[in-house]
Formats: structure tokens, C-alpha cells, sequence
């Protein structure tokens, strides 16, 4: 546990660092959680109860629509925040599944501790503020590519952002990340490799 | 048989999470394909949605009851009991996901021919998102002395830890067979 704490430390500390007396109230009420692959940890119309933060595994959130079609929303694999943050944080019923997809390994924070620790101290908020904008400017850079890129110039930023997902994630799920048909996934691989 | 209380409610929640999966996508079923029976004397998937639903009030009502009331504290441990451990392994599913033993359903949770698909549909999918909360709520209860009644006989009593796992198994048991319907029904 207190090296898995000493990984988050370090991981806040690229965000907003954490003074000694913040980081022992921070760290005091995580706890240590594991997964089987493909465990489903939140389900759409629940609502997040926990800020995850992984250290083993790669996990995704999912959106199931009409006619069982799915979207994948977003890959996380360590070290990284996960869970479904916006249910977490607006107490709203989750729109996504949040799964693994292999043996995962993570510490977790429930909600009620997460509140309390932002009200308590300036610092936590300060830190919780710039990890919000940071995804949000990975969010948003991410629908601009969904909306403009060709297929192939979606993969080729994967390839460049996070080459390793495609040794780690079955490759249907990566198409539907990309909002690539599964078949046209396959011929882009197959260009590339070559 | 031993569990660690909260491992044992991560599985059980998990497991019901993969339910809710499993019936959200039913929704993109058309009602005829829900109505369909494999044979005439077998269940349709809303019937046995109609079934689960039966044991969701029975059990969900039970459990809230019992854990409103509950005064002590979370063990670490938790202890099957025997009969508890026997309703369990009853119905559970081999590891390839076959049914160990074929059984027959008490007369009062058999489902009626005349259903309502969604509102069943979504009555289970209501209970479901009740267990979970429920579980949630447990995580702070102790799972061997809380005592839930059975829908058999109400002086038969399971501890909680039983009760949880013992339902759990009791809808994986017919979310399977949900499956075997729908995929027999294509041919």
C-alpha cells in the first residue's frame, strides 16, 4: 500500500504538489481494490462513488445505445485517475459503464472522503481544479478529432498517443474508441505494420 | 466456507452490474422475441424476468428491512452457513456455465402467460439498481449475524452473507437461460 500511495504521490505531484500535512489527510482513507478482467465496476445509471486510481491494468468506460451498439469512451491504464468522474463529481445516475478489460489493481477514494478533503483544504481543491482541466483539455481535443480527422489520421494520433494500447486492448474496442468500423480498423493495422 | 465481507460484496456487485448489462441490451429485443418459448412447457425471457422479479421483492424488501435495523458493526470475515452454503452450491452454475442440477420453481414465483414485457423489463432493472444500493449499504453491516427469512417458509432463516450470494446465483442461474432462449429461438 505505501508504495501504491508513493506512485499517486508522485502522479499528483506532475499536477499540483501536495504539502506534507495536505498529503497525510489526503492519503488517509484510500484503499486497496482489485478486479478480474471485463469486472464491470460502475453500471450506466449508477452513480460514481469512487476517485480510482490505477496501478495495474488497462480499464475503459463505454456507452451502450440503441441496439446494442457501443461506444468506448475513454481507455485508462496506469498511472492515471479512473471511474466515471462526472457522476462522481455531479452525483448524477453515471451514462457509461466503467470495466476492466484485463486483471486490474488500483487504490480507491469514496466520494463522501473526496468532498470532505475539498472542503477542508484549499490545496486538494487547487489540485482537484487542475486535474479537471487537464482532462478537460484532453476531452475536448478528442471530440475535435472525432469530428474532423479521416479514420486514418485518428489512428495515427492513437499510434502517437498510446502506441501500447495495441498489445494490451482487443482491437475492436480500440475501433470503437476511434469511431472506426472494426473491418477498416483491421486494414489500417495491416498498412501500418507493413 | 470463509469470505472477506467485502470481497464478497464486490463479486456480487459485479455480477449484478454484468445483469444490468445483459437486460439493458435485451431492450433492443422486439416484445415477440421476449415472448418467444423454446418449447411450449419452458419459460419465454419474460417469464423468467417475471420470476426474478418475484424473488427481487421478496429479497430486496427483506434485506432493507433487516439492515434498517441493524446496530453492529462489519466483520471481516464472513462464515457461510450450512444451509446458506447448500441453496448457494444448488444454484450455482458449472464453471462452464451449464446448470449443475435442473429444478423446478415453487408454485407461488411460477410467472403467469399473460405478461406485461416491460414493465417487467423494467421492474427488474429498478430492483437491480435497489440491490446495489443495498450492497452498498452492507459494506457497513455484518453479514453473519444479520438473519433474512426466506421466501420459502419466513421461520427459515439465511444469514445475510447467504442471502446475497445464494440471489446472486439464483439470477446468474436464469440470465443463462434468458441467453439459451433468445440464441434457440434464432434457428
Amino acid at each position: 500500500m505505501q508504495s501504491d500511495l508513493e506512485s499517486l504521490r508522485k502522479f499528483i505531484a506532475g499536477i499540483h504538489p501536495l504539502n506534507d500535512a495536505e498529503w497525510t489527510a489526503f492519503t488517509e482513507h484510500w484503499q486497496p481494490h482489485i478486479a478480474k478482467r471485463k469486472t464491470i465496476l460502475t453500471a450506466a445509471g449508477e452513480t460514481e462513488r469512487y476517485v480510482y486510481f490505477v496501478l495495474e491494468g488497462v480499464q475503459r468506460a463505454f456507452y451502450l445505445g440503441e441496439n446494442e451498439r457501443e461506444a468506448t469512451i475513454v481507455f485508462t491504464y496506469p498511472p492515471s485517475f479512473s471511474g466515471v468522474p462526472d457522476s462522481l463529481l455531479t452525483g448524477l445516475s453515471s451514462t457509461f459503464y466503467f470495466e476492466t478489460l484485463t486483471a486490474s489493481r488500483f487504490i480507491r477514494l469514496h466520494s463522501d472522503h473526496l468532498f470532505r478533503l475539498m472542503e477542508q483544504h484549499e490545496n486538494i481543491r487547487v489540485f482537484i481544479t487542475k486535474a479537471l482541466a487537464h482532462t478537460l483539455h484532453g476531452v475536448l481535443k478528442r471530440q475535435a478529432e472525432i469530428q474532423v480527422f479521416s479514420s486514418e489520421e485518428k489512428f495515427k494520433a492513437l499510434l502517437k498517443r498510446s502506441p501500447h494500447l495495441l498489445n494490451l486492448v482487443p482491437h475492436k474496442y480500440i475501433a470503437s474508441y476511434l469511431g472506426i468500423d472494426a473491418t477498416n480498423f483491421s486494414k489500417l493495422l495491416a498498412n501500418t505494420s507493413i | 466456507m470463509k469470505y472477506n465481507s467485502q470481497q464478497l460484496l464486490d463479486n456480487v456487485a459485479s455480477d449484478t452490474r454484468a445483469i444490468l448489462l445483459q437486460v439493458e441490451k435485451l431492450k433492443s429485443k422486439s416484445e415477440t422475441e421476449l415472448r418467444i418459448k423454446a418449447a411450449p412447457d419452458t419459460w419465454s425471457a419474460a417469464q423468467v424476468l417475471q420470476h426474478l422479479n418475484f424473488y427481487c421483492t421478496h429479497y430486496l424488501n427483506e434485506i432493507e428491512k433487516a439492515i434498517n435495523g441493524n446496530q453492529k458493526p462489519s466483520v471481516e470475515e464472513f462464515k457461510a452457513g450450512w444451509l446458506g452454503n447448500y441453496f448457494t452450491n444448488l444454484m450455482k452454475l458449472k464453471p462452464d456455465g451449464v446448470v449443475k442440477k435442473k429444478m423446478k420453481s415453487p408454485k407461488n414465483a411460477m410467472p403467469s402467460e399473460i405478461i406485461d414485457v416491460n414493465s417487467e423489463m423494467n421492474n427488474f432493472i429498478s430492483h437491480q439498481h435497489h440491490f446495489l444500493n443495498l450492497l452498498e449499504i452492507c459494506r457497513s453491516v455484518n453479514l453473519n449475524s444479520v438473519l433474512i427469512p426466506t421466501s420459502l417458509y419466513s421461520f427459515i432463516q439465511l444469514k445475510l452473507g447467504d442471502t446475497l450470494m445464494f440471489f446472486n446465483e439464483h439470477q446468474k442461474r436464469h440470465m443463462k437461460q434468458i441467453n439459451r432462449v433468445l440464441e434457440i429461438k434464432q434457428y
